[in-house]
């Protein structure tokens, strides 16, 4: 089954454009290059920075005398053809090329092309004149309906992984700097998108239609993304201004459903820590919010085993 | 003499359709009778007359409402029984990204047939069925007739006690007809059963023992062909088979 949804998703040309997009990416992380200090602290040391307004600060040479480190490096995109200046130092500028590779590219591109385009397989396996041949086999309907579930995370997980590893091999050879906590962005990425497949998949078993599946699971992701944001928004402001007032109704509905439903900004969150994104990115309303990731994990995998089961259970009762 | 291979007793199904499964259809009531290890047996009847949803209940691929339903021996709910079972299905619909061979692979794997078994079957399936020479190209070139074939090829992939083939002939050519009468008379040889669903009645006369004819979810007759068209009152044979059946479709009593 694992390998048959692989070859479907060759021929129906997901497998091709991923791999297209992902080979695009190392091309273009092969043409980077990095010149500048490799890390502007020294161990132990806290970071300061000079008054904006100091004459002396734009004086690099007389900086640079007086022994203070000046980012005065340079990250090159397509073999020197673009020159960026950085405003830090080396480490954190591939750090922040990876963060861009893994949220932007891979995690939201990525994820969504994958959602939709396989969205699709499942209610072309399921429909009556493709599965009856399947069902007089003697194999358990869960076990087909599992099957073509992990084949599809096994196809994500190779294509994710030829992305990470691919990206990340091309900008440490680049770069000289190999820095492994970029590759747990993997095993996330898998996360993310069996979590929302999940709920492909019973909107599949339900509907047999390719139009609510792709629709619908986008949707799905939206309103999870809206919950987990709007609980964040909710508890930072109570935070920040507590004078604001939430109703205790709306405090407990909010949390409520970020408990039950799947919480995709955390997830990200992952990522962006592992990343180490506060460098470079001034945290939003989930960063000011108090979240217990594990927790967060946790239950968004209990919903996703309960959504797989509901798409078992839905199917094994199912009469064609 | 031998235990039948399939027995149904008082089965049942009804269909629970709209949009809040509110109304019902009786597709099948209390079908009651046997098919004989070893034998050819038709299963004849207009459309609609609920034969499709008797293969589909005997396959497990739908539940019955009630009554039970005994393949090979054991229940019906009891898959591993399907292991020996091989099915062409009235209306296929094959990936098409697969190309002949893999097909026959993927589903030979899927009915458990070990793979070295398979490696060995497989060029001498495609060969018997006349796909030897198409077994790397993908069945979205194929032609109905050579899909029709490829699919029977499926069916005994797993070289199944019990064949069951629902309308196999249709889109097929004159060869292809041939193909398959001569593989169902081999079977037969060996000892091994056949269930046909098909409105040819020159199929169903060349190649049925016995028949079951269903009508409106019912079994109007179950027996031998001698006796279907039989005048029990006469003791002689009266009528052909298509006029014995226009008589019990229409819904004569017979």
């Amino acid at each position: 089954m694992v390998r048959d949804t692989f070859r479907q998703s060759w021929a129906s040309g997901i497998g091709w454009l991923l791999l297209g997009l992902s080979t695009l990416s190392i091309a273009v992380c092969l043409s980077v290059s990095v010149s500048g200090p490799r890390t502007l602290e020294r161990p132990g040391e806290n970071p300061d920075f000079l008054p904006r307004f100091d004459a002396d600060a734009h004086d690099l040479q007389k900086l640079k005398q007086s022994g203070v480190a000046v980012a005065d490096g340079a990250l090159r995109l397509a073999f020197g053809a673009v020159r960026v200046p950085l405003a830090r130092d080396t480490r954190s500028a591939v750090h922040f090329l990876e963060l861009i590779l893994a949220a932007g590219v891979a995690d939201t591109l990525g994820l969504l092309l994958a959602l939709v385009w396989t969205a699709g397989f499942l209610p072309g396996f399921l429909e009556p004149r493709a599965v009856a041949v399947l069902l007089a086999k003697p194999v358990s309907r869960w076990a087909l309906l599992g099957g073509k579930y992990l084949g599809v995370l096994a196809f994500v997980l190779a294509q994710a992984t030829y992305f990470v590893v691919g990206t990340w091999l091309a900008l440490a050879l680049r770069t000289g700097i190999w820095d492994a906590s970029y590759l747990m962005s993997v095993p996330l990425l898998l996360l993310h998108f069996a979590i929302f497949f999940s709920f492909s998949l019973l909107l599949a078993t339900c509907t047999r239609s390719t139009v609510a599946c792709v629709f619908g699971s986008i949707a799905f992701w939206g309103i999870c993304w809206g919950i987990n944001y709007g609980r964040h928004a909710v508890v930072a402001a109570a935070q920040v201004a507590p004078q604001a007032g939430f109703s205790w109704l709306l405090v407990q509905l909010v949390n409520l459903g970020y408990w039950l439903f799947p919480k995709p900004i955390d997830i990200g969150r992952l990522v962006f820590d592992a990343l180490g994104a506060g460098a470079n990115f001034r945290p939003g309303v989930e960063g000011l919010a108090s979240v217990s990731l594990g927790l967060s994990v946790l239950t968004s995998l209990l919903f996703t085993g309960y959504v797989l089961f509901a798409a078992g259970r839905q199917w094994s009762q199912t009469d064609y | 003499m031998a235990a039948p291979i399939v027995e149904f007793h008082r089965v049942s199904k009804v269909y629970r359709v709209g949009l809040l499964r509110r109304r019902s259809i009786c597709a099948l009531r209390g079908v009651t009778f046997s098919v004989p290890r070893g034998s050819v047996f038709g299963l004849i009847g207009p459309n609609r007359a609920g034969k499709t949803t008797l293969v589909k209940a005997l396959l497990s691929i739908c539940r019955p409402t009630t009554g039970t339903i005994v393949r090979l021996g054991r229940p019906a709910h009891d898959r591993s029984t399907l292991a020996q079972v091989g099915y062409l299905h009235e209306s296929l619909a094959f990936p098409q990204y697969l190309t002949a061979a893999t097909l026959l692979r993927y589903y030979g794997a899927l009915s458990l047939v070990p793979r070295a078994e398979l490696a060995e079957r497989i060029p001498r399936l495609l060969a018997q069925v006349g796909l030897a020479d198409r077994a790397a190209e993908p069945i979205s070139a194929f032609s109905k007739g050579m899909v029709q074939r490829l699919a029977l090829a499926q069916a005994l992939v797993n070289d199944p006690e019990l064949l069951v083939l629902d309308e196999p002939t249709e889109g097929m050519d004159l060869v292809a007809r041939k193909i398959l009468h001569d593989l169902i008379g081999r079977r037969r040889a060996l000892g091994k059963t056949a269930i046909l669903v098909s409105h040819s009645l020159a199929d169903v006369e060349r190649l049925c023992d016995q028949v079951a004819v269903i009508r409106e979810g019912q079994v109007a007759f179950a027996g031998t062909l001698a006796e279907l068209v039989r005048d029990d009152a006469a003791a002689v044979t009266t009528a052909t088979l298509q006029e014995t059946l226009e008589t019990i479709y229409a819904g004569a009593a017979t």
